[in-house]
C-alpha cells in the first residue's frame, strides 16, 4: 500500500508539473473563425467605448474574426507584454508608445515584417517622416511598428497670471524657474509648478525636455553611454530645483486637477490637456467661487480656457520639445491566422473614416501620422470645437511638432535600441524619485542610475 | 470502475481505500498543481539567472548572495518588522477594546456590531481610493482639517506619498482595515465565557481589572494567541492593501515584486527573496506555536 501511494504522489506531481507548464495552442484552425486580444493603452471607459465601436464595424465586415479589446495601463505594459510572452500567450496586436514598441522589437517580441508590410502598403511616403523614423529597426526600411497617432508636450501655463506679474513665458530654463519661485505659495495652497517626481514614465517625459535643451544625450552615435556627463548633470540640477516648487510628496500627471482648479500656475503636460480644458468650460458654470466659497486656495477661474497657453519649446542652449508617438505592433504570437486578422484590423484602423473616429475621441491629444488626414476636413471639424477654439494654424503647428520630435533613442539619425529599454525600465523616473522624494545626492543618484542603464545594454 | 477493476479480486477494505483516494483526489491534484508546483517551482527558479527570452542559466547561490548583501533588502525587511509589529498589536488591542466594548449591554448593540464590521468587509480598491482622497495634500481634508482649521502643521504635507510618514499611514489603513476581524473573534468567545465565573470573583471582591486579568484573559488566551499568529502570516505577506495605498512602503512583499517584475525585471532574484520570506515565515510560525500556543 506505501509503495502505490508514494507512486501515486509521484505521478500527481508529475502530472500537476505537465498541467501547469502551459501548452501552446496549435495553429490547426487556420480556416476557422479568428479570435485576437487587442491591448490598448487607452484605459478610460469612454475611449474603451469607442474603439468597441471600431471593433464592432470591422467584426460585421469580417465575420469570422473576433476582437477583444483588452486596456493596459501605459506604465504596465512593458511588464504585461514580457510576462505574457513568457507564458506564450501574447496579444495578435497591442497599441504603445512607439519608444516601448521599438524596446519589444529589439527584444524579438514583434512581428517587424508584418508591420512594415502593412506600412508599405499604405505607402510610406503618407506618413509624417519623423513617425516613422521613431518606430524603424537598426536595419533601414525594417520597422518593429506603425505609428497611429501622436500628442505633443509643451508647458501649460496661466497667461493671465504672468502677464499681471510681468512675467515672460516659461520657454526658457531661466524663465521656468523664475515664475515656478514666484507663484510658489504653499500658505495658499498655490504651487508653482508641477514636474513628475513620482517614479514612472511622466518624469521621464517632463525631463527629457531639460536634457535635450542642455544638449545632454544618454548615448553618442556609437551607441556608447554618455549618460554621466556635465550637461545632463545641470539638467538633473535644475529639475531637482523646479520639484521643489511641486504640490508636496511624490506627484505624476493626475495632479493637473491642481491647475484645472486654480492652484497651479504652470505644468507640464501634452495635447491632451486640450480635451480636458474643453471639458472644464463645459463645467465651469457650475465649479464658480461662489459654490465652494470655504475651499482654501484661489478660485477656480471660468476664463480658464482662454487664459490658458502653452510654450511647446524649452530653450537653454538648445531648443527642445517633445512628444510622443503611439503606435500599433504585431507581436511575434506565433499563429498566422491571428497575425492576418490583426493586420487586416490595422488596416482598417487607418481607413478614413475609422481613424477619424478614433482621432475624435481626444481631440488635440490624438493627432493623425498620415498627411492625408491632417488636412481631411471631417478631422478638422472635431464635435468638441477645438479645432475651432484654437484655430486651424495652432493646430496644424502641433500636427507639424510630431515630425520634429527628439527621443534619447535616436543620436544623428542612428537607433540606440538600449535607450528604448532604459525608457521603458523607467530608469530615470526613479533616479528623479530617488533625488527629490528619498533626498540622495545628485552625484549618488546619477551613478546608481548609469550603473543600471549598463545592466541594460 | 468494475470494467477493469474486478471487484472479485479486491477486499473489502482495499477498496473502501480505492474509493478514500478517489474522493480525495480532486482536491490533492488542485492543492499540488496551484500551491505546491508554485512553491518548488520558485524554489528551483532561485537558483537560476531567469530571462525570458533567452533561458535560464544555472547560478547556484549567487542570487541569494546578492539579495542579502544588498542593504535595500535588510531596509526592506526593517520596513516590514514594523509594519507586522505594529499592525497586529494595534489590531490586536483595538479588537480587544471594541470586543469588550461590545459585550455590554447597550442600546442598538446589534446594528453597532454589524456597523464596526464596515471596514472589513468593503472592498479594499474602493476604501484605498476613499484614503487616498483624504489625504491628498492639496484637496484632502486632512490637510484641511491639520492646516487650515486646526493649524497643527505650518505646511502641508504629502503623508500618503512621502516615504519617512507612508509605512504609518499605511500601518493605520491596515489596523483601521482589520481590527473588525479580531473584534469579531473575541466577541465570539468572549460571550462563550461561563457568568458564573464573574459572579464568582465579584463574591471574591474582585475589581474591575482583577476580573480581566483573573477570568477574561485567560479565557481568550488561546483565541488571541490564534489571532496574533493569522494576523502575522497575513500581514509579514501582505501585499494589496500597501501597494494600492502608496506603492513606496517597500515591505518584502512589495519589494518581491518591483524586483521581480518591474523595471530590470530580476526573476531570480526575486524568487530569492520570496523563499527567504518564506524560510522567516516559517520559523517564525515555528517558534510561535511552540513557545505561545504550548503545542
Amino acid at each position: 500500500m506505501k509503495k502505490m501511494l508514494s507512486f501515486l504522489m509521484i505521478l500527481l506531481v508529475l502530472i500537476s508539473f505537465g498541467f501547469a507548464g502551459g501548452q501552446q495552442e496549435t495553429a490547426d484552425e487556420m480556416a476557422g473563425p479568428v479570435e485576437i486580444d487587442f491591448w490598448t493603452t487607452q484605459t478610460q471607459s469612454d475611449r474603451l467605448a469607442t474603439i468597441q465601436v471600431l471593433v464592432d464595424t470591422f467584426q460585421i465586415m469580417n465575420p469570422n474574426v473576433t476582437i477583444n479589446v483588452i486596456p493596459v495601463d501605459e506604465n504596465d505594459m512593458p511588464t504585461q507584454l514580457n510576462t505574457a510572452a513568457a507564458a506564450g500567450n501574447m496579444p495578435a496586436m497591442i497599441e504603445c508608445a512607439a519608444e516601448n514598441a521599438v524596446a519589444f522589437g529589439s527584444e524579438g517580441l514583434l512581428d517587424a515584417e508584418g508591420v512594415t508590410e502593412l506600412i508599405n502598403s499604405i505607402g510610406k511616403d503618407k506618413y509624417y517622416a519623423g513617425t516613422l523614423k521613431l518606430n524603424e529597426s537598426s536595419t533601414p526600411g525594417l520597422y518593429y511598428a506603425t505609428p497611429y497617432h501622436g500628442w505633443v508636450q509643451g508647458i501649460w501655463y496661466r497667461a493671465d497670471w504672468f502677464e499681471a506679474a510681468g512675467l515672460n513665458p516659461p520657454n526658457t530654463w531661466e524663465n521656468i524657474l523664475k515664475a515656478a519661485k514666484y507663484f510658489y505659495e504653499p500658505s495658499n495652497n498655490q504651487y508653482g509648478i508641477l514636474v513628475g517626481t513620482k517614479a514612472e514614465t511622466y518624469a521621464e517625459q517632463c525631463f527629457t525636455m531639460f536634457a535635450m535643451s542642455n544638449g545632454a544625450e544618454l548615448f553618442d552615435k556609437d551607441g556608447n553611454l554618455i549618460f554621466n556627463s556635465p550637461e545632463m548633470k545641470e539638467a538633473v540640477e535644475i529639475y531637482a530645483e523646479l520639484a521643489k516648487y511641486n504640490p508636496p510628496g511624490p506627484q505624476t500627471w493626475r495632479a493637473r486637477d491642481y491647475y484645472l482648479q486654480g492652484k497651479m500656475a504652470m505644468f507640464f503636460y501634452s495635447t491632451y490637456i486640450m480635451d480636458d480644458l474643453a471639458l472644464a468650460e463645459a463645467a465651469a458654470g457650475s465649479l464658480t467661487s461662489e459654490n465652494f466659497a470655504d475651499l482654501a486656495g484661489a478660485s477656480f477661474d471660468p476664463e480658464l480656457v482662454k487664459n490658458t497657453r502653452m510654450a511647446s519649446t524649452i530653450t537653454n542652449d538648445y531648443d527642445a520639445g517633445y512628444g510622443v508617438v503611439v503606435s500599433l505592433a504585431l507581436p511575434d504570437q506565433g499563429d498566422a491566422a491571428k497575425t492576418a486578422a490583426a493586420q487586416s484590423f490595422m488596416r482598417y484602423l487607418y481607413t478614413p473614416n475609422a481613424y477619424i473616429t478614433w482621432l475624435h475621441m481626444a481631440p488635440g491629444g490624438m493627432n493623425p501620422v498620415l498627411k492625408e488626414i491632417a488636412v481631411n476636413e471631417r478631422f478638422q471639424n472635431d464635435p468638441k470645437g477645438i479645432f475651432s477654439n484654437y484655430g486651424a494654424d495652432k493646430m496644424a503647428e502641433i500636427i507639424a511638432g510630431l515630425d520634429n520630435i527628439e527621443t534619447f533613442s535616436i543620436v544623428e539619425g542612428n537607433r540606440i535600441a538600449a535607450a528604448s529599454t532604459i525608457y521603458s525600465k523607467q530608469i530615470i523616473p526613479q533616479m528623479i524619485y530617488k533625488i527629490t522624494q528619498e533626498n540622495m545626492d545628485v552625484d549618488r543618484a546619477m551613478a546608481w542610475a548609469e550603473a543600471e542603464m549598463n545592466k541594460q545594454k | 470502475m468494475s470494467t477493469f477493476l474486478p471487484a472479485s479480486s479486491l477486499t473489502r477494505e482495499k477498496r473502501e481505500v480505492m474509493l478514500g483516494w478517489g474522493l480525495v483526489f480532486p482536491a490533492v491534484f488542485i492543492i499540488l498543481a496551484l500551491i505546491l508546483y508554485p512553491i518548488v517551482y520558485n524554489i528551483y527558479l532561485s537558483f537560476f539567472d531567469v530571462n525570458l527570452h533567452r533561458g535560464n542559466t544555472f547560478v547556484g547561490l549567487e542570487n541569494h548572495r546578492t539579495v542579502v548583501t544588498d542593504p535595500t533588502f535588510w531596509r526592506s525587511l526593517g520596513t516590514t518588522v514594523v509594519y507586522v509589529v505594529f499592525t497586529t498589536v494595534g489590531t490586536t488591542l483595538v479588537g480587544l477594546v471594541v470586543a469588550l466594548v461590545m459585550n455590554q449591554k447597550f442600546p442598538l448593540r446589534g446594528l453597532v456590531r454589524s456597523l464596526v464590521l464596515f471596514p472589513y468587509v468593503a472592498p479594499v480598491i474602493s476604501v484605498v481610493f476613499a484614503w487616498q482622497f483624504i489625504f491628498d495634500p492639496v484637496n484632502g481634508i486632512v490637510m484641511d482639517v491639520l492646516v487650515e482649521r486646526l493649524g497643527i502643521l505650518n505646511t502641508r504635507v504629502n503623508l500618503i506619498g512621502s516615504p519617512s510618514s507612508a509605512v504609518w499611514i499605511a500601518i493605520v489603513f491596515s489596523i483601521w482595515k482589520n481590527f473588525p476581524f479580531t473584534y469579531l473573534m473575541l466577541l465570539s468567545r468572549l460571550q462563550g465565557i461561563d457568568k458564573n465565573l464573574y459572579e464568582a470573583a465579584e463574591v471574591d471582591g474582585a475589581s474591575g481589572w482583577e476580573k480581566f486579568r483573573y477570568v477574561t484573559f485567560p479565557e481568550i488566551y488561546f483565541v488571541t494567541s490564534s489571532i496574533i499568529l493569522l494576523r502575522v502570516i497575513w500581514n509579514f505577506n501582505k501585499f494589496d492593501e500597501i501597494y494600492l495605498l502608496t506603492t513606496n512602503v517597500r515591505v518584502l512583499s512589495v519589494y518581491t515584486y518591483f524586483k521581480a517584475f518591474v523595471g530590470t525585471m530580476e526573476m531570480g532574484q526575486g524568487s530569492a527573496l520570496a523563499l527567504i520570506q518564506f524560510i522567516l515565515l516559517i520559523g517564525f510560525i515555528l517558534f510561535y506555536v511552540k513557545k505561545v500556543l504550548k503545542w
